[in-house]
């Protein structure tokens, strides 16, 4: 069942420009330039129960944009979306009491008082029973380790202590689809690892649906299968991560280790060379001439060893963002 | 209900993280009691009429300012206005909780707190410069008192949130606040002095506004200068803005909600 539906899903912002300077803002007092900015432009996908989806895309995509519209903030221009059977513009209490958004940039908690009041509270307007709201915040306590942390005022907590509260707060009702808008944003690489650790132990203990924007490929290498890419408003990938790399990446990397050391020039005649530091060779080279160069090199060169690897994932994204040859 | 009072346990602890803020909030609204108290009495002088007031009774009329501005002229729903402009508004949009709820929640608080010291402060100086106060004859004035004091209240909510919300266009108010705050409503309102000592036809005017239903009104009451179909009237305007205000501040709220944009990432 899919507990996700977007069909043909637009939203368009009107933004007002204005000419730098005071005479800019005075000319802007009479006459008002307006242009039309399309953050999401027709955008189609379904996610089923219990799936944990990867949103990538570069700044100002429509990610956020997009999760907007899926939490109900924002009113969208056309198109079709549902999300456990609800539109979410409509904001009813049923459905807000079964999904949460985090925004790893926004605050939800209550700055002057400590994390816990910001959970009771919660507790109280998601009108969760006392038993369950005990059992789900020892839960949530041990596996993001804040015990002893319940009591400070938020303010005074760092971003990493405030971004496991965040998370706290936003799971008190135990929802079951989430939305995180770059949950490890600023987070030193263990805080990382924390998070991440978390979403997928959620995921899995709950059959959570999940989906997750992040700038950190990790996040997104290590928790979702399926992602979704969009850029300027307009889905560009949808599917498996492994077919991401087989989809877009035009060249393997042969890496060799040589037995002895053999000139630059005599590398460059058998293909083409990323990095040389004696013992180690990458070579680059095109898909289709994989198996004609790893002989030569095997016949040619003085070899202890020899790998065959994809391209990194961080690099063929990268590729596809600033070259934009989406197929 | 129960969302509502937790709520009201958090706002009130929030004032206690924050003493010296409340403290001098307090400092503030006492010395401007004490400002205008003083400048009646020099006023006053030796005459005990003035302007058809007796001391006593503007002397009352002061004190029932100082009063009525702590329970009606307060409100946290001007924060609102920043919370649209900052993207913080976004929270409410995605939990089960009414915004009209959680801001009047606030102002409960609020109030019930800034009402507990106003009237320590106002005791303290009646009984320190033995003033004399008006207290009314009769029972039923208390209670006409009562019920347009608390139209008051709501009418000020539903003015000053119809005002927020405007922010959700304009994404700035603080001109048309201040614009209201300064100018319409401590003076339309009576606050400053009783608004029957302007001109008649100006007055009759100002009467058909919502403002002096806020403070005048009621405090005529109190002063039992009304007879009972001028008491039955004031009350019926004053419902009538309070019911427009309320329908007003529901339809610009459910409109400007799909117009936020919810900036800020």
């Amino acid at each position: 069942m899919n507990i996700i539906e977007v069909s043909h899903l637009r939203k368009f912002y009107s933004v007002f420009k204005k000419e730098p300077g005071v005479w800019g803002s005075l000319k802007s007092v009479f006459k008002r330039h307006y242009e039309e900015v399309r953050a999401v432009d027709d955008i189609s996908f379904n996610i089923k129960e219990g799936g944990l989806i990867g949103f990538i895309g570069p700044n100002g995509a429509g990610k956020t944009t997009t999760l907007k519209c899926l939490s109900g903030l924002l009113y969208p221009e056309s198109g079709f979306v549902s999300v456990l059977g609800f539109q979410p513009w409509q904001r009813k209490p049923e459905f807000q009491k079964q999904f949460a958004l985090v925004m790893g940039q926004k605050n939800q908690l209550w700055w002057d008082l400590p994390p816990m009041e910001t959970f009771l509270l919660n507790k109280e307007i998601y009108e969760v029973p006392d038993e369950q709201f005990e059992k789900t915040l020892d839960e949530l306590i041990e596996l993001l380790e804040i015990e002893d942390i319940l009591k400070i005022q938020t303010r005074k907590l760092s971003l990493g202590q405030r971004m496991k509260c965040e998370l706290v707060a936003a799971l008190i009702h135990s929802p079951k689809v989430l939305f995180l808008d770059e949950p490890t944003i600023g987070l030193d690489v263990i805080m990382q690892k924390k998070i991440r650790d978390f979403v997928k132990e959620y995921n899995q203990r709950y059959q959570a649906t999940i989906i997750l924007t992040s700038h950190y490929m990790g996040d997104v290498k290590e928790l979702c299968r399926r992602v979704i890419i969009i850029d300027k408003g307009q889905l560009v990938f949808d599917g498996a991560l492994e077919k991401i790399v087989k989809r877009y990446a035009s060249h393997k990397i042969i890496s060799v280790i040589l037995s002895e050391k053999v000139s630059l020039p005599k590398l460059k005649e058998i293909g083409k060379v990323d990095k040389y530091e004696y013992p180690k060779v990458n070579f680059h080279i095109g898909k289709k001439q994989t198996s004609q160069i790893t002989s030569k090199i095997l016949e040619e060169l003085p070899i202890v060893d020899l790998n065959i690897e994809e391209p990194p994932i961080e690099e063929i994204i990268r590729d596809l963002f600033t070259k934009k040859n989406y197929r | 209900m129960k969302k509502y009072l937790q709520l009201a346990k958090i706002t009130f602890q929030e004032y206690f993280v924050y003493r010296l803020n409340f403290y001098l909030w307090r400092f503030r609204s006492f010395i401007v009691f004490l400002t205008l108290l003083f400048f009646w009495l020099a006023i006053y002088g030796n005459q005990s009429e003035f302007l058809g007031y007796q001391k006593a009774q503007m002397i009352t009329y002061v004190i029932g300012i100082a009063f009525l501005r702590t329970i009606v002229l307060g409100s946290r729903s001007a924060d609102l206005a920043g919370q649209v402009r900052s993207g913080e508004l976004t929270k409410f949009f995605l939990q089960p909780i009414k915004i009209i709820g959680f801001w009047f929640t606030r102002d409960v608080v609020d109030k019930g707190l800034n009402f507990f010291f106003t009237i320590i402060e106002i005791l303290a100086i009646v009984w320190l410069l033995r003033l004399s106060f008006y207290l009314p004859h009769y029972l039923s004035t208390y209670f006409s008192f009562t019920v347009l004091s608390l139209m008051a209240v709501f009418l000020y909510f539903f003015l000053s949130f119809t005002l927020s919300v405007i922010a959700f266009w304009t994404e700035e108010i603080w001109a048309t606040r201040w614009l209201f705050g300064v100018i319409f409503l401590e003076f339309l309102a009576g606050a400053y002095f009783p608004l029957d000592v302007l001109p008649s036809w100006l007055t009759k005017i100002i009467y058909f506004t919502p403002f002096p239903y806020l403070v005048f009104f009621p405090m005529k009451v109190w002063l039992e200068q009304l007879t009972t179909f001028e008491i039955f009237k004031a009350t019926l305007i004053c419902l009538a803005w309070l019911i427009f205000f309320w329908w007003l501040s529901t339809f610009l709220w459910k409109r400007g909600s799909k117009n936020y944009q919810a900036y800020g990432n």
